[in-house]
């Protein structure tokens, strides 16, 4: 469904991806983790041309993302949903126009069911009584389920997470964890998550893929992933304590 | 300092490009959708900026009656102040303490809402949910400035005038009817119109510089504070510059 070709790309004088190619399948929840500066979050917003690659082409079914402008870009991109790191929600709108915005700007629904809309996709992430806050009144957590009702007001078929859980608690991190896979479940969308939490990527991952230095060092199922032998991927499993396959139970 | 002179011509390319795709959406904010962002940011440009613009407007007049007819006293020619003041508010003061304030004011405000929101990628968001950020947030802007810069210069000349009626009347022995008189006899339809269309493409720059410096921020809240400090700085220079080529294409 998404497909990298030797993607490089450089930023500020350092080259953060290095040809790096990989196939995400639909229906699949992939996970990258990495440590920071890795390039995951670059990786990520290829998908959606957020950045374009030095050379090497990204491919999202049969059209290629990377050379997209204007209308077909439009239409690319409206196949997706993305849940940023901030989960960026627009500071003077409140969380129902947030979360219809795209609805609003991109369809001819009335408001009426435009609001119906939102109050489903508030409901899906357990926030049925936010629709007249504003993001400054919501915890860290809450707005990034608001974000996440907004990646998927439009019924996307591939949702990217950027660190959906960076910045939470434990608690939390696991309710999104439980959002994430309940959405999968629900419609039956393709994921893509970034993520430095090994407990969350071990929990939700159809796939892992490891990304050190720009380069791909490991993509393979949570099972076979615990059990690597690539000495970057031991490193990051034993920095987050786990070390044997009995340390983490998919939920 | 070639390095310097080549940014600054990509920096107006960039700028130039994002307006003419603000002048190419001008007809989506006749919808009900956006509509509505027309109206806030008219209200902001407009009626949130009118207490300063009232202060300076005066002064301004005050300022300029009292100069010149300090000046014109030594000569007995006082009652003169009505022209004098009248066309040098309609031709130049009045659009350009306008855009100053406003370029200070509202082109700041809105530098540093755009500025914030590239650093808290909300713009990624909106071009991540298809949403042009310039129909979006640039073209609404435009479009308050463009309607309302005129609106405000007028308003601007009016409370000038007034100024320096006051001090006529107080301090020079001019009445109201004599500077009114004096006034109408010298200013003609040409200053007035030569101001407003000043005034316009005084709106147009702030809109533009405000909201590339806006989308070009880097750098988190230490960008924002440089894009905001750029806009006023940049807006300021353009605006002195068009100003002068304007009063020298029409008054030669």
């Amino acid at each position: 469904m998404i497909r990298f070709e030797a993607v490089s790309k450089s930023l500020g004088g350092r080259e953060v991806l290095k040809e790096i190619s990989y196939e995400i399948q639909s229906g699949e929840t992939f996970v990258i983790v990495g440590a920071s500066g890795a390039g995951k979050s670059v990786s990520l917003k290829h998908m959606i041309r957020l950045l374009t690659p030095d050379s090497g082409r990204v491919l999202v079914g049969d059209e290629c993302v990377s050379e997209a402008r204007g209308e077909p870009l439009d239409r690319i991109r409206e196949r997706f949903g993305f849940l940023f790191q901030s989960a960026a929600l627009m500071q003077w709108l409140n969380v129902g126009d947030n979360i219809g915005l795209p609805l609003r700007m991109k369809t001819s629904k009335s408001d009426d069911e435009i609001d119906a809309l939102v109050r489903e996709k508030l409901a899906m992430v357990n926030l049925e009584h936010a629709f007249d806050k504003h993001p400054s009144e919501l915890s860290g957590g809450m707005r990034k389920r608001v974000g996440l009702a907004r990646a998927i007001i439009t019924n996307p078929e591939i949702i990217l997470y950027d660190e959906p859980t960076s910045g939470l608690d434990p608690v939390t991190s696991r309710t999104i964890d439980r959002l994430i896979n309940q959405l999968r479940d629900e419609l039956g969308v393709t994921s893509v998550v970034v993520t430095h939490d090994l407990h969350s990527a071990l929990a939700i991952g159809s796939r892992i893929a490891m990304l050190h230095e720009g380069r791909m060092v490991e993509v393979s199922a949570p099972d076979t992933f615990v059990k690597s032998d690539n000495e970057f991927v031991r490193g990051f499993l034993e920095a987050q304590y786990i070390t044997t396959r009995g340390d983490w139970e998919k939920e | 300092m070639g390095r310097h002179a080549l940014g600054t011509l990509r920096h107006t390319g960039i700028a130039v490009l994002m307006l003419l795709e603000a002048f190419r959406d001008i007809p989506f904010m006749f919808s009900k959708r956006h509509r509505h962002d027309v109206l806030h940011q008219q209200f902001l440009t407009a009626i949130k900026s009118l207490g300063v613009i009232t202060v300076v407007g005066l002064f301004t007049g005050m300022i300029l009656a009292l100069q010149t007819g300090l000046e014109l006293r030594r000569y007995g020619q006082e009652v003169y102040i009505g022209s004098a003041v009248t066309v040098v508010i309609l031709r130049e003061m009045g659009p350009f303490m306008t855009g100053l304030i406003i370029a200070a004011s509202v082109g700041s405000a809105m530098s540093a809402q755009i500025g914030t929101m590239t650093v808290s990628e909300e713009i990624s968001a909106l071009e991540v949910m298809a949403i042009k950020p310039v129909r979006y947030l640039v073209t609404p802007r435009l479009v308050a400035m463009i309607t309302m810069m005129p609106l405000v210069t007028v308003y601007t000349n009016i409370i000038g005038i007034v100024g320096g009626a006051i001090v006529g009347q107080t301090q020079l022995g001019v009445s109201i009817t004599a500077y009114m008189d004096n006034a109408t006899q010298f200013a003609e339809n040409k200053d007035l119109y030569v101001g407003l269309l000043k005034s316009i493409l005084f709106g147009i720059i702030i809109a533009t510089v405000a909201c590339h410096q806006g989308f070009s921020t880097t750098q988190g809240a230490v960008g924002v504070g440089m894009a905001t400090r750029r806009t006023v700085v940049v807006s300021f220079l353009v605006i002195l510059t068009v100003g002068y080529m304007i009063t020298r294409l029409f008054y030669q």
